[in-house]
């Protein structure tokens, strides 16, 4: 037999190392079977599309192995990383890097091989332990029970609304809810709903056709096409516009909607999950939101706490931080000196789980030694820990928000009454009832 | 080398690294459709917005087509985005002639004629201006007759 004419494609399907390749704009062009066993996505799925929107990883930004080998010309071998999993979770792999040249001699694409550590005792458990449910972290109560509820409603195609502040995570809980439900190997798509101008929305969330307005060049599906069978999540859905708001309510009532340009009536089998950090009950109230799309959306409701009502999570975040930022960067600061982690939980944090990730992010990038010290952490968190924790120490809710909001805002007052949509001296009355004074 | 690294910087939205890498790739491959449609917007972004309009003038003169049919998902186009931030950041606000200009061309990724509406101010800010003039007579050629433009 004449192995030298064996195609290159089944000898690459046939090994058990996960290899795939990107063209020079980092599409993927080949995904062998061990890489579709390994990532749960589909090679069908993947080719065509750029490498970061499959993978979602940290690394594929600020560290693509590929990119590293275009500067220094040395390939990269053995680099831990963690990528999205086709389930959404986030698994643990070993790759090689390298990149394709051409006849000229130019680069014109990459290659990547890997292997999963999820499964052969190279994973940390404790890792895999924190991020228990879905890469998300949380052993608080609340967040317990939002993880029961989920697990509870996984046989559900019920539209799901999660509320939260700014940063809590919403995001992270519509990827669990999908994960763990029937529809999970179907499509997932998102949209910010905050993010587009009210005209692109429509034509985003239900596609257009040709000469439907000026720039509409080709017919083009929209988000529900795209997620027929499978999940849409609607990310800050009380920023839609009220006209939106009312194709949104016919399209989960009836199923149908048309193209923007187009009158044949399309059916798709879509399940929703919304989510929101505006007040809702002030939003109904103010009529920026529709009633009757509120009760279709909040069938199940879930909310989200803010991370200071829950700071024994804190300690837990901070592991899993540490352990991302040590893996993609190749250096060990696995551990907390204990001052710098009652600083963390002492603090307020307005921007919840997110602001907590920058913050150990900064204090992991000025940290040369294996702990981060108290020194290390942003000014702001070591200021308040000085300053108003011991001073103030409010005792109420309301005042936790407000010095949270002035935190935020480096204790801007003009911004903050901004934000609360109150004036300015209404904001010092309302500090000096509190008994919060800058110091 | 300079294309497939400016096409990962761009796509990391890391805009000053990635202008230096377009830049030597576009002296390498002259008039390349892809990195020009990509520099537009890197330029836009490190507030080099005349060059931005040299790179755009260029384009569309060549193939305005290449810039409208872009689409935001699967070329990862991140204009949708960035106007929408800017216009938000104008709260309303006369825009300046930069913005203005910024706007015309990141709009014509998504939508001609809001990208004429806003080179036809930046033209009665700078009236006389022949290469907004050459600009606006390119995008009104793909402007339906159907949504009479504003004159």
């Amino acid at each position: 037999m004449d192995f030298t004419t064996f195609p290159t494609e089944l000898i690459l399907d046939s090994i058990s190392e996960g290899v795939f390749t990107v063209d020079k704009n980092f599409r993927i062009q080949f995904f062998n079977r061990a890489a579709e066993a390994i990532t749960g996505h589909r090679r069908e799925n993947v080719v065509g599309r750029f490498c970061k929107q499959v993978f979602q990883a940290y690394s594929c930004e600020d560290e693509c192995p590929i990119t590293r080998v275009l500067q220094t010309g040395s390939n990269i071998t053995d680099f831990t990383t963690r990528i999205c999993h086709g389930s959404r979770e986030t698994i643990p792999i070993r790759l090689n890097a390298s990149v394709l040249y051409g006849n000229q001699n130019d680069p014109i694409g990459g290659v990547i091989s890997f292997r999963s550590l999820a499964d052969n005792g190279h994973a940390d458990p404790s890792f895999a332990e924190a991020s228990r449910f879905h890469g998300v972290v949380g052993r608080s109560k609340a967040m317990r029970q939002v993880f029961d509820l989920i697990e509870e409603i996984s046989d559900s195609d019920a539209t799901v609304l999660i509320q939260g502040e700014s940063g809590t995570g919403k995001e992270m809980i519509a990827n669990a809810i999908h994960a763990t439900s029937r529809r999970r190997d179907k499509p997932y798509i998102k949209i910010n709903c905050s993010v587009f101008p009210p005209d692109l929305l429509a034509s985003e969330l239900f596609g257009h056709v040709k000469g439907a307005f000026t720039g509409a060049m080709k017919d083009r599906p929209g988000r529900f096409e795209l997620a027929d069978g499978g999940t849409l999540f609607l990310d800050e859905v009380a920023e839609m516009p009220l006209q939106m708001q009312v194709q949104l309510l016919r399209v989960l009532q009836e199923g149908t909607f048309e193209r923007i340009g187009e009158s044949i009536t399309r059916r798709s089998d879509v399940r929703v999950i919304a989510s929101t950090n505006v007040n809702i009950d002030r939003a109904l109230q103010e009529g920026k939101f529709r009633e009757d799309l509120y009760y279709r959306l909040n069938v199940i409701p879930i909310d989200l706490p803010p991370l200071r009502e829950r700071p024994e999570d804190i300690p837990h975040l901070v592991k899993h931080f540490l352990r991302k930022y040590s893996t993609a960067a190749r250096k060990k600061v696995h551990e907390m000196e204990d001052e710098a982690l009652d600083c963390l939980i002492q603090y307020p944090w307005p921007g919840n789980v997110r602001e907590l990730e920058n913050a150990i992010e900064y204090a992991f990038a000025r940290t040369t030694e294996s702990v981060i010290r108290l020194a290390r952490l942003p000014l702001v968190i070591r200021q308040y820990h000085g300053r108003y924790h011991r001073a103030v120490a409010p005792h109420t809710e309301e005042a936790w928000h407000l010095l949270a909001l002035l935190e935020k805002h480096h204790w801007n007052r003009s911004r903050v009454a901004r934000e609360l949509g109150i004036g300015r001296t209404t904001l010092w009355r309302r500090m000096k009832t509190l008994g919060i004074a800058h110091t | 080398m300079h294309e497939m690294l400016g096409n990962q910087l761009f796509m990391a939205r890391n805009y000053p690294s990635a202008t230096l890498h377009l830049e030597r790739a576009l002296q390498a491959h002259p008039g390349n459709k892809a990195i020009l449609r990509k520099l537009i917007i890197c330029y836009t972004q490190i507030g080099e917005t005349e060059r931005a309009l040299d790179a755009f003038v260029s384009l569309i003169k060549d193939d305005i087509d290449y810039i409208i049919e872009t689409n935001p998902i699967s070329d990862d186009c991140p204009c949708p985005e960035i106007v929408f931030k800017l216009e938000d950041d104008l709260h309303g606000e006369e825009a300046s002639y930069d913005d203005n200009l910024v706007l015309g061309m990141l709009w014509l990724y998504c939508n001609a004629e809001r990208a004429w509406d806003y080179f036809h101010k930046a033209l009665t800010q700078r009236p006389g201006n022949s290469k907004i003039k050459s600009v606006l007579t390119i995008i009104k050629t793909r402007i339906p007759a159907t949504n009479p433009i504003k004159t």
